[in-house]
């Protein structure tokens, strides 16, 4: 039996979601750690229970059915820290996404700099963003106050003045949120969070913060190029726990139990994205994509630097309207395989989020969310683009950047029947460039890995390497386009005896390599037409060496960005032979 | 498995909540018989304010216009009554432009409140005020039927019932509403033509209560100026049984109540018909939450399925595949003709009854 190399500490993880609440237990298993189990029950921040320790009980219950262990003691409490018995855990961390957004009043001095700064901090987290001040807006100051009163926010974002910059144009603002603050009843106070000019903290505070709710960041645009929200995150993490404490029951026994151990589920998921992005290729990016009932999460890191954007009301339950409203609903229906009438599809889509939580039963309810679903995820990468660092790799401005690896979350890919389905929702939702590895995290625990790693590094080094995500397949996606049917690309794939394939793909097909779960092969691949296949230029060729997923090696030959036809039927006949392809 | 609730009943508990939007004066007391129509509290809708600057008006120092103040914060004030001043030769002075209340005053500044219209809060049902929350509003209780449906205009109303439907699975026509209905609260099947909804808003009618109808009609639906209440859905669903047999049986000489309210699944506020009935005090509430259990009536939302509510004959001990290809923990469902039928769990709503074996 190996020696153990780390402290036995037993953490239980707890993910509060819109639809589910999960508890995820891991603990040492010969001298590793290991994920051992998860249990779920539905949410209970909302009605009629307005308490998530229900939901959090339910879950812990069925984890301590599935693996015989108690973490609960008689008294109703968790069992902290473990006993000799083996029963309890040593370690509690928490991560929430329900609830509605939280509303948000941006400002900044300018539209296009500490606004937008603004806006992005708001951004990393679930909010909604209610209204905008800024110097340009030609608002009185009393117009101001009623556009506050008006939006009822329940946390203003104060961005302005670069360090020793503007002065009196930020106080000019913040006067008139400290009228409106002072006008709101007590009880709808907003907090305030000033992530400005640093020198003018003490005035704003003295203007700002008699109420109790002002909160100070390091100012996110300290420089007119600089910018740099991390810091002001945290901050905005910490307020995000506060308002869910005042707005849903059983949060303060559940911050007692995590010691403060509790952050928003988007902060969790960046910061694994972010781990992730230090072990592997550093001209590369590794992306996370977070598809929920509600929002849609869309995170990256790039040698250690996250971002991450929170698309709130675009997902695939109660988010399925913001879906619909912010497309038309032939962009969602393009991406079916068959002949759905649109009345049949819009109906679907209103009753899916009058009722969430529902599943779909036959294959054409489940044709129409999965084609919701590559909607959100378009409108989310088509939105975050911008925020991605100007100076990495990406063969267009307008396309993904090259990520390795991609890393999938949410119900909708990791519970889709086949592995196919899932790759393919996520080959047209991401329409990834060059070559990478695309995984599914299969047990939905890529936020709690996120949310452990403060505490317990090893832990999410260790799970990690359990294979926890699982590899769909390494997929090479051409850049550019061509006619349908013309060779776009020739693969030679040598695995590991030496036994070679040669593969010319055509233009407008997927084509799988046959390479088992985890064989490595050597990919010598050559663009044809003048293709990119994210070897520096196009037309470049170049040698890999990759692994083979449970799809194995699939190469998507659609082109970039991916053109679907304009006529139904051989639209829906490509498509057709897509998900045949990936069967 | 936690289940949600959907409750449909002729006979309950019922307690609801009414609050205003932002603080504001609770009229009514604790223990008044209150009817839909009767004001239980007040406030002063959405304030808007102005800032006056009492310095630029007089052409001094803010310092200086601070003492040429005439009035002080809490003081009411009308259109043209001066504010600051008289000050200099032409003996100027700042006059309110908008009747209101003076806020904040100072910096050679005057914050006022504008006077605006009141926001009345109704009962919007008939009942006793059980409970009066300070400065936001009171909790009515009644006891009667309770039906919940899934998707409302926002708007509320009350009146007497008139049945426009045949059977579960009629559709509403606008040829159907003529001028003996005005007045009244339309139950109806399915609705798929606008002419439906305009020609009920000309007659006019109370409200309107559908089983589904197209979604394609929900833009004008949230015009009309009555409230338009959905039961099961939308798209072509026939009204569920419980549904029809309840609304079908209501007593015609009383006053049926519809809140057309959003369906917020965070705040459990739900579109709702409500009859308060003369019942006996010992009624209960039925249960906002539940567990699935074996000879439950249940009640399936989605449309694929010939009936809408059955009983649950088992609920399986392993997740099954359905032709979606998804695996789900499910139930055999019994319907009334006896016809078995598998359902995920997640697909069921219970009616919120207490220790229920029901039985057809």
């Amino acid at each position: 039996m190996p020696t153990s190399v780390v402290d036995t500490t037993a953490l239980l993880a707890i993910d509060i979601g819109t639809a589910s609440t999960r508890a995820l237990l891991f603990d040492v298993v010969n001298g590793c750690y290991r994920f051992l189990t998860s249990g779920s029950a539905p949410t209970t921040a909302g009605a009629p229970f307005f308490d998530v320790g229900e939901g959090v009980r339910r879950a812990i219950d069925e984890v301590e059915g599935a693996i015989g262990r108690r973490l609960i003691g008689n008294d109703g409490n968790l069992i902290m820290p473990s006993m000799a018995d083996n029963s309890g855990v040593d370690i509690l961390v928490a991560t929430m996404s329900a609830g509605k957004p939280i509303k948000v009043v941006a400002v900044g001095l300018l539209e296009d700099v500490t606004l937008a700064s603004a806006r992005r901090l708001a951004a990393t987290t679930y909010s909604q963003v209610v209204d905008i001040i800024n110097l340009n807006d030609r608002r009185q100051t009393s117009d101001r106050i009623n556009a506050i009163m008006h939006a009822h926010p329940e946390l203003v974002i104060v961005a302005g003045g670069t360090d020793q910059g503007a002065s009196k144009s930020v106080l000019d603002l913040i006067e008139a949120i400290g009228l409106a603050s002072y006008l709101t009843p007590k009880t709808q106070t907003p907090y305030v969070l000033f992530a400005g000019n640093k020198e003018l903290q003490k005035e704003v505070d003295s203007a700002l913060g008699k109420n109790g709710k002002l909160r100070m960041a390091p100012n996110i645009r300290p420089t007119l190029s600089i910018e740099d929200i991390s810091p002001a995150q945290q901050e905005l993490s910490a307020i995000y726990r506060d308002i869910r404490s005042l707005q849903v029951g059983g949060m303060d026994e559940l911050l007692s139990w995590s010691g403060n151990n509790f952050i928003p589920t988007a902060t969790a998921f960046e910061r694994i994205i972010r781990f992730l992005s230090k072990r592997y290729d550093p001209d590369k990016g590794v992306l996370g994509v977070d598809i929920g009932s509600q929002t849609t999460t869309i995170a990256a890191a790039f040698n250690g630097n996250g971002t991450v954007k929170v698309f709130p009301y675009l997902g695939v339950g109660i988010g399925s309207l913001g879906t619909l409203k912010k497309s038309k609903l032939e962009n969602i229906t393009r991406w079916l395989s068959r002949e759905i009438a649109d009345d049949i599809v819009q109906n679907y889509i209103y009753n899916k989020a009058i009722h969430p939580h529902s599943i779909p039963v036959s294959q054409e309810e489940l044709a129409i969310e999965q084609a919701l679903a590559r909607q959100a995820l378009r409108l989310a990468v088509r939105r975050s683009l911008s925020d991605f660092p100007q100076d990495i790799p990406r063969p267009a401005s307008n396309l993904l950047p090259l990520f390795e690896p991609i890393v999938a979350a949410g119900s909708v890919i990791s519970k889709a029947p086949t592995f196919g389905q899932a790759l393919l929702m996520l080959l047209d939702g991401l329409q990834p460039t060059g070559i990478t590895t695309i995984a599914v995290d299969q047990n939905n625990i890529a936020s709690a890995l996120g949310a452990v790693s403060k505490v317990n590094p090893l832990l999410a080094v260790q799970v990690i390497e359990t294979n926890t995500f699982l590899n769909l397949g390494t997929v090479i996606a051409p850049v550019g386009n061509a006619r349908y049917g013309t060779p776009i690309l020739r693969v030679k794939m040598t695995n590991q005896s030496g036994a070679e394939t040669v593969r010319e793909v055509k233009y407008g097909t997927i084509e799988i390599l046959p390479v088992k779960m985890g064989e490595k092969v050597r990919l010598h691949v050559r663009p044809l037409r003048n293709f990119d296949i994210g070897m520096g230029e196009a037309g470049k060729a170049g040698e890999v060496q990759a692994e083979g997923g449970v799809l194995g090696i699939v190469i998507d030959a659609r082109g970039r960005p991916l053109r679907l036809s304009e006529d139904p039927k051989r639209r829906q006949r490509l498509i057709l032979r897509w998900q045949q392809a990936l069967r | 498995m936690l289940a949600p609730v959907k409750i449909i009943t002729p006979l309950t508990y019922i307690q609801r909540e009414r609050l205003l939007p932002i603080p504001g004066r609770v009229l009514a007391r604790q223990g008044q018989e209150v009817t839909p129509a009767d004001v239980v509290a007040e406030c002063n809708s959405s304030p808007k304010y102005t800032i006056l600057d009492i310095a630029e008006g007089l052409g001094v120092p803010a310092n200086r216009a601070d003492k040429l103040l005439q009035c002080k914060a809490g003081d009411a004030i009308t259109k043209g009554d001066v504010i600051a001043g008289p000050v200099g030769l032409f003996q100027r002075v700042v006059r309110a432009s908008h009747a209101g209340l003076v806020k904040i005053v100072g910096d050679g500044k005057v914050l006022i409140e504008n006077k605006v219209s009141l926001f009345e809060l109704k009962a919007g049902l008939d009942g006793t005020v059980a409970k009066i929350i300070p400065e936001r509003g009171v909790v009515i209780e009644t006891r009667g039927a309770l039906l919940q449906g899934v998707w409302g205009n926002g708007q509320a109303g009350y009146g007497l019932i008139q049945l426009l439907l045949d059977g579960p699975a009629d559709v509403l026509t606008a040829d159907k509403l003529d001028v003996s209905v005005r007045g009244m609260i339309i139950l109806g099947g399915y609705c798929q033509s606008p002419e439906v909804l305009k020609t009920a808003g000309e007659i006019p009618v109370k409200g309107l209560i559908l089983g589904s109808m197209s979604s394609a009609l929900i833009p004008l639906a949230k015009k009309v100026k009555y409230p338009v209440l959905i039961v099961d859905g939308f798209g072509q669903i026939p009204l569920n049984a419980a549904a029809y047999k309840l609304l079908t049986t209501i007593n015609k000489k009383r006053d049926v109540t519809i809140h057309a309210q959003t369906y917020q699944t965070f705040t459990g506020e739900r579109p709702e018909v409500i009859v308060s009935l003369p019942a006996p005090e010992h009624i209960e509430a039925h249960l906002r939450a539940d567990d699935f259990a074996v000879g439950q009536k249940v009640y399936l939302i989605n449309k694929s399925y010939t009936a809408q509510t059955g009983i649950i004959e088992r609920i399986l001990e392993k997740p099954i595949r359905f032709p979606s290809g998804i695996q789900s923990p499910a139930a055999e469902i019994r319907f009334s003709n006896n016809e078995r039928v598998k359902v995920p769990l997640a697909n069921l709503e219970t009616f919120g009854e207490k220790n229920e074996q029901m039985t057809y």
